[in-house]
C-alpha cells in the first residue's frame, strides 16, 4: 500500500486492522485509538481520499490503496493554516482527537473554500472531541478553508 | 493570599507597562498545542517501547459474591502468555485507593460490583492477553446485592463494608429551620435525582512501566495527580517511593476519573508484571472495561424542602442529600462535602439544615468527576427555585434577583460574601445578551404545539481543594544557558490550558514572552509534590507557586541587568526578554547577553516555589466557616423548542457568563467555558451510564452518547466578568469545573417554562418530556 507517498509492502495477517499496522509497523502514532469500535472517529485517516475509521477497517483492505495520516501532511501549505488556525483558537485541548480533526478540515478544505457551519458540523460530526465543545474547531476550520480561497 | 505573594505582587504592579500586566489578560497560544497539531508522539500509547509486554485487566461477571476458585491454566498455556496475576502476587498491600482504604487492587475473595479486578493477564502482545484473558473462569459464590441507594441505607440492608453501608455522612447546620418554615407562607417539598455521567475522556486509561536497574519501576502513564500514583504503586509493590518513578506522559483527556483510583490500577498493574516478568509492561483499558472499571459522576438524590414568604424571600431550607458512590467511596468522601456545601446554591437562605450520606452499592463505582458535586447540588435547588416561582406566580428571575448571593449576604456555610463576588454582574450579562424580559413575556403567550422556553440557572463554586485537603502547588523554573526557561511541577496539564496559565504568571513576573518557555514533564524524581491536581486550581495556587519561583529570579536578574546598564533599579524594565532604562530605553540588553552574564558571574539561575494556602475553616458539626476562601460566580439562560407532541426538543441557545476573577489567558478562559457548557448538555440532555442490577449496559461511544458537533446549540454566547478574588494570582479564580454545572439546570427550567412539564430526573430526555405532558393532560386540573 501507499502510505503518505510512498510504496510499502509488508506481510499482513487477515485480522490485522489498518490502525495498528499505521501505528506499530509504521509508527504513525498520530493516528489514535479510542474505543475501537467505530464510535468515536479518532482513528481516522484518509484512504483514497475518503476519511475512513482505521479501527474498522482491515490492513488487507489498502492492499495497493492510498493511505495519509497527518504525518503525511505535515509540509501541505493548506494543513499547515489548519494547524495554525487550531493553535490560535484553542481548538487543540488535549488534543486527543486533533489528528482526525485536522485530516477532516484539510479534506473539506479540498470541496469548499467558504464551507457553512452546517457543513462544518456535518464534516467533523463523525469524529468526537470531548474538550473543546467543538465551537474553537469550527472557527479554526472556518479559517483555515477562508486562507485558502484567498490568492 | 499570603504577605509573601501580595508582596511580590506589588512591586511586580510597579513594573508593569502601561498600566496593565505582561502578558495577563493576553490570549496567547499554549506552550503544547504544537506537539499535538503535528500528531508528534508523546501520548502513553505512543511511547511504548518494541518488546513490551500486554497486560490486561479482568473483572469480576458478578455483582457481589464470594469467589470460590479460580480456574487460570487455559489462559497461562495460551500462546504468548508470560503469566496471570492476581491477589497472590502483590508483594505489598493490596489496595488500590485513594481515601478510604476499602478498595483492593485485586480482589481476594469477596467482589462487589462488576468492575472489580480480579487480575491480570500479561502476554507478548495485545490480543493473546485479551483472548486469554477471556478464557478465565472464576467460580463464585453470589451474595444478595443491594443496587439502590435508598434501600442500601435501610437499617436491615445488607452491609456491604465492615462499617456499614455509609461511606461518608455531612451536615449543615443554620439558624433554626423550623422556626423558618412556621414563618412561610409556602413550604415547597419535593425530590430531584441525578444519573450516573461518564467522563469519556477520548484516551482511556493507561500505564506502562520499566524495570529499573535497582528492582524499581519508571511508570509512564495517563494520569492527573503522579504523586498520588507514586505512592499508590509504591504501597503495593512494597518499594520505598525513591524506587518508583511516575512520569505523566501528555494525557488524552481526564475530568476527574484520573484524578481518582484507575490510574493506580494500571499503573500498579504494569509494575508489578515489570518486576516480574523483567521488562516493559504496558497496561491500558479499552473504552468498554474503561467504563466499567472507572469512577462515573455520584448520582444524587436530593430532597429539598423549603420555605418562603409570598413575597418571595426564602426563609429556610432543609435538605437531604443521599449519594450512590457504588461499591467503594473513591473521592466521593470529598465529592459529597462539596455538594453538601453547595445544597443552596447562589442564594442566602436564612436557615439551612442539611443532611448528606455517601452510600456503598453494588453497582460500578464513583468518584471525581468535574464539578465534584456540584453539577448535582445545584441541579436540584435550581430546580427547586424554579418550583418555588411558579407555585408563588413570581418570574424566576425576580425571584432570583430577590435571593442571590449579592455582597452582604450569607451562604449556608455562613460566610459573608465580599465585594469579589460577582454574581450580579455574571446575571446581567446573561440577561441582556438572552433578551430575557422580551423573550420571556412573547413566549409565555405562546399558543400551539411548538414552544420555546427560557431557563436560568445561577452559579456559586468553592474554589480550589478547600476542605477537601491541604491546598499547596510547587513550582521549579531553570533558566538554562540559552536563555530557555524549563518550567516544572507537579501539577499536570492534561489539556485544560492550566499549565499554560500557570506558566503566564511566571512569564509576566520575568517579563519574558511564553514562547521562551518549555514545560517539562511533570516527574516525581524532579518535581515536588503538589497534591492532586483537581478541583480548577492549577492556576490558583499553582500560580502563586510560580509568581513566587519567578518573583526571586526576577530579582536576581533585576540586579545583574542594573549592574550591565548601569541603572538603578527603579528605572529598570524588562519587556519581551529586553532589559533596558526607561529613562533611556535605547540602551538594553538582550536575553541572552543577561543570561549569559548572570551565568559567568555565578549566579543561581534556577529557584523553587511553594505556595500553600491558608486553612479554610468550618465547623464539621454545623458546617459553618469558610470552606472555601473565594468563589467563582456564574450565571446561564438556556433557550428551548419544544414539541409538545412528541416530546422532542432542541437547546437552541446558551448565554453564559463567568466571573473568573482575572482571566489569566482570555482565549483559555472561553475554551474551559465551551468545552464545560458543552458537557453539561450532555448531562442535561443525553449522557446517562446505565447500571441494571450491578450491569454497565452502555459501556460504549455507540450506546453512551456524548454531544457531536451536531449536539451544540447554534446560539452560544459566552461572557467573562473580571471581579478579582483574594486568593488566585492577580486575582484569578478558577474555570475550569463551573461550567458543566450550569446547563442541566437551565435546560430543564428552560422545558419547564415551554411546556409546563417538571421533569427532575436527569437526563432531561424527550420521553420523560413526553411523558410528562401526557400525565399533565390526563390529571384533573384542582
Ligand atoms: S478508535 Fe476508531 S472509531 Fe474510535
Ligand atoms: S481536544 Fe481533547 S478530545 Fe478534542
Amino acid at each position: 500500500m501507499n502510505v503518505n507517498g510512498a510504496e510499502h509492502s509488508f506481510h499482513v495477517d487477515s485480522t490485522d486492522r489498518l490502525i495498528d499496522v499505521l501505528r506499530e509497523r509504521m509508527g504513525l502514532k498520530s493516528v489514535k485509538e479510542g474505543c475501537g469500535t467505530g464510535d468515536c472517529g479518532i482513528c481516522a485517516v484518509l484512504v483514497e481520499g475518503k476519511l475512513v475509521n482505521s479501527c474498522l477497517m482491515l490492513a488487507a483492505q489498502c492492499d495497493g490503496r492510498r493511505v495519509v495520516t497527518l504525518e503525511g501532511l505535515l509540509d501541505d501549505p493548506v494543513m499547515k493554516r489548519f494547524q495554525g488556525s487550531f493553535v490560535a483558537n484553542n481548538a487543540a485541548q488535549c488534543g486527543f482527537c486533533t489528528p482526525a480533526m485536522l485530516l477532516a478540515a484539510w479534506d473539506l478544505a479540498k470541496h469548499s473554500s467558504n464551507p457553512s457551519t452546517g457543513e462544518i458540523k456535518t464534516a467533523i460530526s463523525g469524529i468526537l472531541c470531548r474538550c473543546t465543545g467543538y465551537y474553537p474547531i469550527l472557527d479554526s476550520i472556518r479559517e483555515g478553508c477562508r486562507k485558502e480561497a484567498r490568492p | 493570599m499570603t504577605e509573601q505573594v501580595s508582596e511580590f505582587l506589588e512591586s511586580i504592579e510597579e513594573k508593569a507597562e502601561k498600566g496593565r500586566l505582561l502578558y495577563i489578560g493576553e490570549n496567547v497560544a499554549r506552550v503544547d498545542s504544537l506537539e499535538k497539531v503535528l500528531g508528534k508522539p508523546v501520548y502513553t500509547a505512543d511511547l511504548v517501547p518494541r518488546g513490551t509486554a500486554y497486560a490486561k485487566l479482568f473483572h469480576s461477571s458478578i455483582p457481589h459474591g464470594v469467589i470460590r476458585g479460580m480456574e487460570l491454566a487455559a489462559a497461562k498455556a495460551h500462546p504468548g502468555v508470560l503469566g496471570v496475576l492476581t491477589w497472590r502476587d502483590i508483594p505489598g498491600v493490596n489496595e488500590s485507593s485513594c481515601i478510604l482504604p476499602d478498595r483492593q487492587l485485586f480482589a481476594k475473595s469477596e467482589v462487589r460490583s462488576t468492575g472489580d479486578i480480579i487480575g491480570a493477564v500479561v502476554a507478548e502482545t495485545w490480543p493473546a492477553a485479551a483472548d486469554a484473558a477471556a478464557s478465565i473462569k472464576v467460580e463464585y459464590e453470589s451474595l444478595p446485592a443491594v443496587f439502590d441507594p435508598l434501600e442500601a441505607l435501610k437499617p436491615d440492608a445488607i452491609k456491604l463494608h465492615p462499617n456499614g453501608n455509609v461511606a461518608k455522612q455531612m451536615r449543615i447546620r443554620k439558624g433554626d429551620v423550623e422556626k423558618g418554615f412556621s414563618q412561610s407562607d409556602l413550604v415547597l417539598e419535593k425530590t430531584y435525582r441525578t444519573q450516573f455521567q461518564d467522563a469519556a475522556p477520548l484516551e482511556p486509561e493507561m500505564g506502562m512501566a520499566i524495570p529499573s536497574g535497582d528492582g524499581g519501576v519508571t511508570v509512564i502513564g495517563s494520569m492527573q495527580s503522579p504523586h498520588h500514583t507514586q505512592a499508590a504503586v509504591a504501597k503495593v509493590l512494597n518499594l520505598p517511593l525513591g524506587k518508583v518513578r511516575v512520569i505523566q506522559a501528555v494525557t488524552g483527556g481526564a475530568f476527574g476519573p484520573k484524578s481518582d483510583e484507575t490510574p493506580f490500577d494500571v499503573c500498579s498493574t504494569a509494575s508489578l508484571a515489570a518486576v516480574k516478568y523483567g521488562k516493559p509492561v504496558f497496561c491500558s483499558l479499552d473504552r468498554e472495561d474503561s467504563m466499567i472499571m472507572h469512577t462515573k459522576r455520584h448520582p444524587f438524590i436530593i430532597r429539598h424542602k423549603t420555605g418562603v414568604t409570598s413575597d418571595g424571600l426564602l426563609l429556610a431550607d432543609e435538605a437531604r442529600l443521599v449519594s450512590d458512590t457504588g461499591a467503594y467511596a473513591s473521592l466521593g468522601v470529598l465529592v459529597i462535602m462539596r455538594a453538601t456545601f453547595h445544597c443552596t446554591g447562589a442564594y442566602e437562605v436564612p436557615s439551612v439544615k442539611a443532611d448528606s450520606y455517601l452510600v456503598y452499592t453494588d453497582n460500578t463505582y464513583a468518584g471525581s468527576l468535574r464539578g465534584f458535586g456540584g453539577p448535582q447540588a445545584i441541579f436540584a435547588i435550581e430546580s427547586q427555585i424554579e418550583e418555588l416561582a411558579h407555585k408563588l406566580g413570581i418570574d424566576p428571575l425576580e425571584f432570583r434577583l430577590k435571593n442571590m448571593l449579592v455582597p452582604g449576604k450569607r451562604n449556608a456555610t455562613g460566610a459573608l460574601m465580599d465585594d469579589s463576588c460577582g454574581l450580579p454582574q455574571c446575571l446581567e450579562k446573561v440577561v441582556a445578551s438572552s433578551n430575557y424580559w422580551e423573550k420571556n413575556s412573547r413566549y409565555k403567550a405562546q399558543t400551539g404545539t411548538v414552544r420555546r422556553g427560557l431557563g436560568i440557572s445561577l452559579l456559586m463554586h468553592g474554589n480550589s481543594l478547600g476542605p477537601e485537603g491541604n491546598d499547596y502547588g510547587a513550582v521549579h523554573i531553570e533558566i538554562e544557558k540559552d536563555g530557555t526557561i524549563s518550567f516544572g511541577t507537579g501539577l499536570t496539564e492534561y489539556g485544560t490550558g492550566a499549565v499554560s496559565g500557570m506558566m503566564q504568571v511566571a512569564s509576566s513576573v520575568l517579563g519574558v514572552p511564553l514562547s521562551r518557555f518549555k514545560m517539562e514533564r511533570p516527574d516525581t524524581s524532579k518535581h515536588r509534590e503538589s497534591g492532586p491536581t483537581v478541583a480548577s486550581r492549577v492556576v490558583v495556587i499553582g500560580g502563586n507557586a510560580a509568581l513566587l519561583a519567578a518573583g526571586k529570579l526576577r530579582s536576581r536578574l533585576d540586579a545583574v541587568a542594573a549592574e550591565m546598564l548601569k541603572v538603578s533599579g527603579a528605572s529598570l524594565a524588562i519587556v519581551d526578554g529586553i532589559a533596558f532604562d526607561r529613562r533611556n530605553p535605547s540602551t538594553s540588553v538582550s536575553w541572552e547577553a543577561l543570561v549569559a552574564e548572570s551565568y559567568r558571574r555565578g549566579i543561581k539561575m534556577d529557584e523553587d516555589g511553594f505556595y500553600m494556602a491558608p486553612p479554610a475553616p468550618w465547623d464539621p458539626e454545623t458546617g459553618q466557616g469558610t470552606p472555601y476562601l473565594q468563589y467563582t460566580w456564574g450565571a446561564l439562560v438556556a433557550e428551548v423548542e419544544v414539541d409538545t407532541e412528541t416530546g422532542w426538543y432542541r437547546v437552541l441557545g446558551v448565554h453564559t457568563a463567568y466571573d473568573v476573577g482575572r482571566a489569566v489567558n482570555p482565549g483559555g478562559v472561553l475554551g474551559q467555558i465551551y468545552g464545560g457548557t458543552v458537557q453539561g448538555i450532555g448531562y442535561a440532555t443525553m449522557e446517562e451510564l446505565v447500571q441494571k442490577e450491578g450491569f454497565v449496559i452502555n459501556p460504549n461511544l455507540g450506546d453512551y452518547y456524548i454531544p457531536t458537533s451536531m449536539d451544540i446549540p447554534p446560539e452560544f454566547k459566552a461572557y467573562i466578568v473580571e471581579v478579582p478574588g483574594p486568593l488566585g494570582p492577580f486575582g484569578a479564580k478558577i474555570i475550569a469545573e463551573p461550567p458543566i454545572v450550569l446547563p442541566a439546570p437551565a435546560i430543564r427550567n428552560a422545558v419547564l417554562n415551554a411546556t409546563g412539564v417538571s421533569v427532575d430526573d436527569l437526563p432531561v430526555t424527550s420521553e420523560k418530556v413526553l411523558m410528562g405532558a401526557k400525565q399533565k393532560q390526563t390529571q384533573p386540573s384542582l
